[in-house]
């Protein structure tokens, strides 16, 4: 009978830390990593340099700086700031909130659990376009089955155009990932919850804690990387968001739903300015990267306490 | 079972219901004759259904060579991913190097795929455009294969540092060459993560829209993603046919995603709890 | 010619292993022997080729090897995990090794059978290595080692992972077959038992440095430092600190006075011994040693016996250990199996000064006293 899993190397592994690797070794390495690098260099590193050398360049051209000056004074360039910022608060408040509860109510032993699972997560394997063109059915104010059930309950859908009306087509994008990420929320938080251990809650218990109090002292508090990561990673796919919303508005009706992605997009593809789009995608990447970097500064501060 | 046991299993099939009703709806719209389709109200599930859609879409239209470009990128683009990749993920899981290289590497690896796809699809489309390559089934594969690298080498990495060094040691001082070793004794035990890894991005390529969109203008390259835009922005929309491609889009792409969720899970679940 | 190695020192923060030197002939069992930490895998791996030296020389057969990556040095290493291929059969694990050697089918199908036969594994060869046993997979790891008759077989703690029956089963085996085979081995252990069975000779490490390198019988009966003499022999050997009064020809400490002109068998002079009175002032700060074995327990008092105490007796069934107080000392000593005493009971000492070994308090090296003390006076 072994004591140890015979794999295990009970001895601590002295990884040399490059001294003591035999060179050839280390050219193995490197060559091993050249192709990557060099694909993802020209692929990532090299567009984002021509980027930034067209985006100095006017139509013609000529060096200028009127792309960033334009920006300035471009109503289209703040109302899709203003369209991104929008959808992306509320799309995440939605899903962060129905995701947290789907998590909490899952958390338990139950029967079936990993079957509910596999049919929550159906929306989130979907490419973006069929969830555009699911919610473009769905939401077709003359046959679409949200208008169409409506009127079976004898509810006067009249007044709700979804795509067609300015003011719904934001709702109706809003809907569509709604439908297809709060899973995507759901699973990370249900890992995180399922990571914290029964110690706390048990002591909360005999400390006579309610149902609330034990959710606002002790879970929400343990749970707060996983929160962190659900919402970093959902806020960089909406931020940059496109696809759906492509296929369920264009952007429309007129530029209601008109978001940074897509503006760039029209800029660069219908007016064939991409000096311009150049541009307005860097202002993209840095709002980016800037939530990226706030997220990580709040996990790391999360860690150090 | 407790009430409160009762209220659970309901929330959670009503959950399930709206996650798969619309998809439902979208397959019968794909099965029903017009008639059916602008039905008020609507039908869910007493209707005859007919193929006419699906021989429209697949054969009058063009939506077979839109499916087929599809599956040669997807297919192209992954085994290139995975080759290039998952040699970089073993010489990251394996080799130290100096100053801790490796490690910083492997982040900025992980950081290209941090860039909004339109960020580097105008300029790639310029890069195209002076490479004659626009409209070819080639740029997205290349595009696609720079997409999915970095998801390669981080998945395929923690696979490979799975395997015990002690393994590959002993293969060396049997005499085998490190690659001789890579091959005959690692890539067995890692057999499994490279086919999750293929998997994943098969569905990330099959899924893509952006690049296809931008980099494609005819049927030759355009891929099934990008045909289904082209008919839903048109007026006198055909959905039947559009409805059509679109299951046929999704199928394969949910088959092959419940083969791997257990894997979607961990990663998800590894990224919630470590932070 | 073996293996050589000069000077061989491995730095990381710290020297892992400190300019070491040994020679090891050909067809002959060395063992490495310390504990953990001591530097001995570490060695074993560079002989191996898994790492490389800092500095110093490997040579095996007579020739440099320290450029040679491990898979051109022809030497077969059997891993404490055994490392065993998991999604091979124990036949293609053990062929492995000809596989890459592009040896025929043919031949490769009779060496692996031949060796099979050697470790009686025949029947396990279209197994997968999870369905062995702990047993059975150290077997399939020697048939991989010996299939390829290396140059040597190198051996990190191949038996830890054994219950203890079946390590005592396979010590006896892996001597029968070294010495069957004839080839030249290196076995890294913490175990000194294994060491004293198994080894031709033996190299004792502490702290990346070699202590003590020689045939077993000599580690055991002169061990040349402290750390030697406390780490081989079970149970290990009683310490007593105290001087040596060169006059009165005693060895004297907390309570307790020792005549020293008995003849000493130990101090027969070597040039390695050194002599207190040599270094310094002298004859102070001496470490006596005293292994358990020599050192007579009595229930009755005889001549020349002191009184003790007894701590706790351990009942062995083949023999009795006892631990007891002597004026401020705890000492262990071996008894017959049908001694008993109580705790805190009297008993009469015996300490057999014949056998006894003598180190410097503060080096902790060995120490060997002038005939002037040892030799006994006539009366």
């Amino acid at each position: 009978m072994e004591k140890l899993n015979p794999y295990l190397r009970p001895h601590p592994d002295p990884l040399p830390r490059g001294e003591g690797v035999r060179t050839s070794d280390k050219s193995l390495a490197l060559a091993l990593i050249a192709p990557t690098l060099t694909v993802l260099l020209a692929l990532s590193i090299y567009p984002l340099i021509y980027s930034i050398k067209i985006s100095f360049q006017s139509q013609s051209g000529a060096p200028t700086l009127q792309n960033f000056t334009r920006l300035i004074t471009d109503q289209f360039f703040f109302s899709a700031l203003a369209h991104t910022f929008i959808y992306a608060a509320i799309a995440l408040t939605v899903e962060f909130l129905i995701g947290l509860a789907l998590a909490v109510l899952l958390n338990e032993q139950m029967r079936g659990r990993s079957a509910f699972r596999s049919l929550l997560l159906v929306p989130m394997m979907l490419p973006a376009v069929v969830v555009g063109v699911v919610w473009r059915l769905m939401l077709n104010s003359n046959f679409g089955a949200v208008n169409g059930t409506l009127k079976g309950w004898g509810v006067n859908p009249e007044a709700l155009t979804w795509t067609a009306s300015p003011k719904l087509a934001m709702a109706s994008v809003i809907i569509a990932d709604v439908w297809q990420w709060t899973p995507f929320m759901f699973l990370i938080l249900l890992a995180g919850l399922q990571a914290i251990p029964q110690e706390p809650y048990e002591a909360a218990l005999v400390d006579g804690s309610s149902a609330w109090q034990t959710f606002r002292h002790v879970t929400l508090p343990l749970l707060k990387p996983a929160i962190l990561i659900a919402l970093l990673l959902r806020s960089m796919d909406l931020l940059r968001v496109f696809d759906h919303i492509f296929i369920i508005t264009e952007g429309g009706p007129g530029f209601a739903t008109e978001t940074l992605s897509l503006y760039i997009y029209r800029t660069a593809f219908r007016f064939s300015n991409f000096g311009y789009a150049a541009a307005m995608s860097f202002v993209l990447l840095l709002i980016t990267n800037l939530i990226s970097v706030g997220y990580i500064r709040l996990l790391q501060t999360r860690e150090a306490t | 079972m407790r009430p409160g046991g009762f209220a659970k299993y309901f929330i959670l099939t009503v959950a399930s219901l709206a996650a798969l009703a619309p998809v439902y709806w979208l397959i019968t719209i794909s099965f029903k004759h017009e008639v059916d389709q602008f039905a008020v109200p609507p039908k869910w599930f007493s209707f005859s259904p007919t193929l006419e859609h699906y021989a429209d879409a697949f054969l009058a239209r063009s939506f077979g060579q839109y499916l087929l470009n599809s599956l040669v990128v997807a297919v192209a683009s992954t085994i290139c991913a995975l080759i290039i990749g998952s040699l970089a993920a073993y010489s990251l899981a394996r080799f130290r190097l100096p100053r801790n290289l490796d490690r910083h590497l492997a982040l900025w690896i992980l950081s290209t795929r941090m860039f909004p796809a339109i960020v580097t699809a105008v300029p790639l489309f310029l890069i195209m455009r002076d490479l004659r390559l626009v409209n070819t089934r080639l740029s997205l594969v290349i595009v696609y294969t720079g997409f999915n690298l970095p998801f390669v080498v981080w998945m395929m990495r923690g696979f490979f540092a799975e395997v015990p060094r002690d393994l590959e040691e002993a293969a060396l001082v049997d005499g085998d060459s490190r690659m001789g070793a890579l091959r005959r004794v690692v890539l067995p035990l890692v057999a499994p993560g490279l086919a999750a890894t293929a998997v994943f991005c098969l569905i990330v390529s099959w899924n893509e829209f952006l690049f296809a969109l931008v980099l494609t203008q005819t049927d030759t390259a355009m891929t099934l993603p990008v045909g289904i835009a082209g008919r839903v922005t048109q007026y006198g929309i055909k959905w039947g046919a559009m409805s059509a491609a679109a299951v046929v889009a999704m199928i394969p792409i949910l088959a092959f995603a419940m083969a791997v969720q257990k894997y979607l899970v961990r990663g998800l679940s590894l990224g919630a709890v470590k932070g | 010619m073996g293996i050589l190695l000069q000077n061989i020192t491995k730095r990381y923060a710290v020297s892992v292993v400190d300019d070491l030197s040994l020679e090891i002939n050909d067809g002959e069992f060395v063992v490495l022997l310390g504990p953990s930490g001591c530097g001995k895998t570490t060695t074993l791996r560079m002989i191996a080729g898994l790492e490389q030296p800092s500095s110093g020389e490997i040579l095996i057969d007579g020739q440099r090897v320290n450029d040679l990556p491990p898979q051109k040095r022809d030497v077969a290493m059997v891993f404490q995990s055994y490392a065993l291929y998991p999604h091979m059969t124990v036949a293609e694990n053990i062929a492995y090794p000809l596989r890459v050697r592009k040896l025929a089918p043919t031949e490769i199908q009779t060496q692996v059978n031949q060796t099979a036969a050697m470790l009686e594994i025949e029947s396990l060869l279209s197994r997968r290595p999870r369905e062995l046993s702990g047993g059975e997979r150290q077997r399939v790891a020697l048939a991989r080692a010996i299939v390829r008759h290396p140059k040597a077989f190198l051996m990190d703690e191949p038996l830890s992972n054994l219950d203890a029956k079946l390590r005592l089963q396979m010590r006896g085996e892996l001597k029968r077959l070294q010495r069957q085979l004839g080839t030249t081995t290196v076995y890294v252990t913490h175990d000194q038992a294994e060491a004293m069975t198994l080894g031709h000779r033996v190299a004792v490490m502490n702290k990346g440095q070699l202590q003590q390198f020689a045939v077993p019988l000599e580690i055991y009966r002169r061990p040349a430092n402290r750390f030697v003499a406390e780490f081989v022999g079970s149970p290990s050997m009683n310490f007593i600190d105290g001087r040596i009064d060169p006059e009165m020809r005693c060895f004297t400490a907390d309570g307790l006075r020792l005549p020293l002109d008995i003849g000493t068998t130990q101090s027969g002079a070597s040039n390695a011994d050194q002599q207190p009175g040599r270094l310094r002032s002298s004859f102070e700060e001496i470490t006596l040693g005293l292994r358990p074995e020599n050192i007579e327990v009595s229930n009755a008092q005889q001549t020349g016996m002191i009184p003790g105490t007894v701590y706790v007796t351990e009942l062995m069934g083949s023999e009795t250990f006892v631990f007891l107080d002597l004026a401020s000392q705890r000492l262990i000593a071996r008894a017959a199996s049908d001694f008993r005493a109580e705790p805190g009971a009297t008993v009469w000492v015996r300490l057999d000064l014949r056998e006894s070994h003598f180190f410097d308090q503060v080096t902790g090296d060995r120490l060997s006293l002038p005939p002037s003390i040892t030799t006994p006076q006539p009366n």
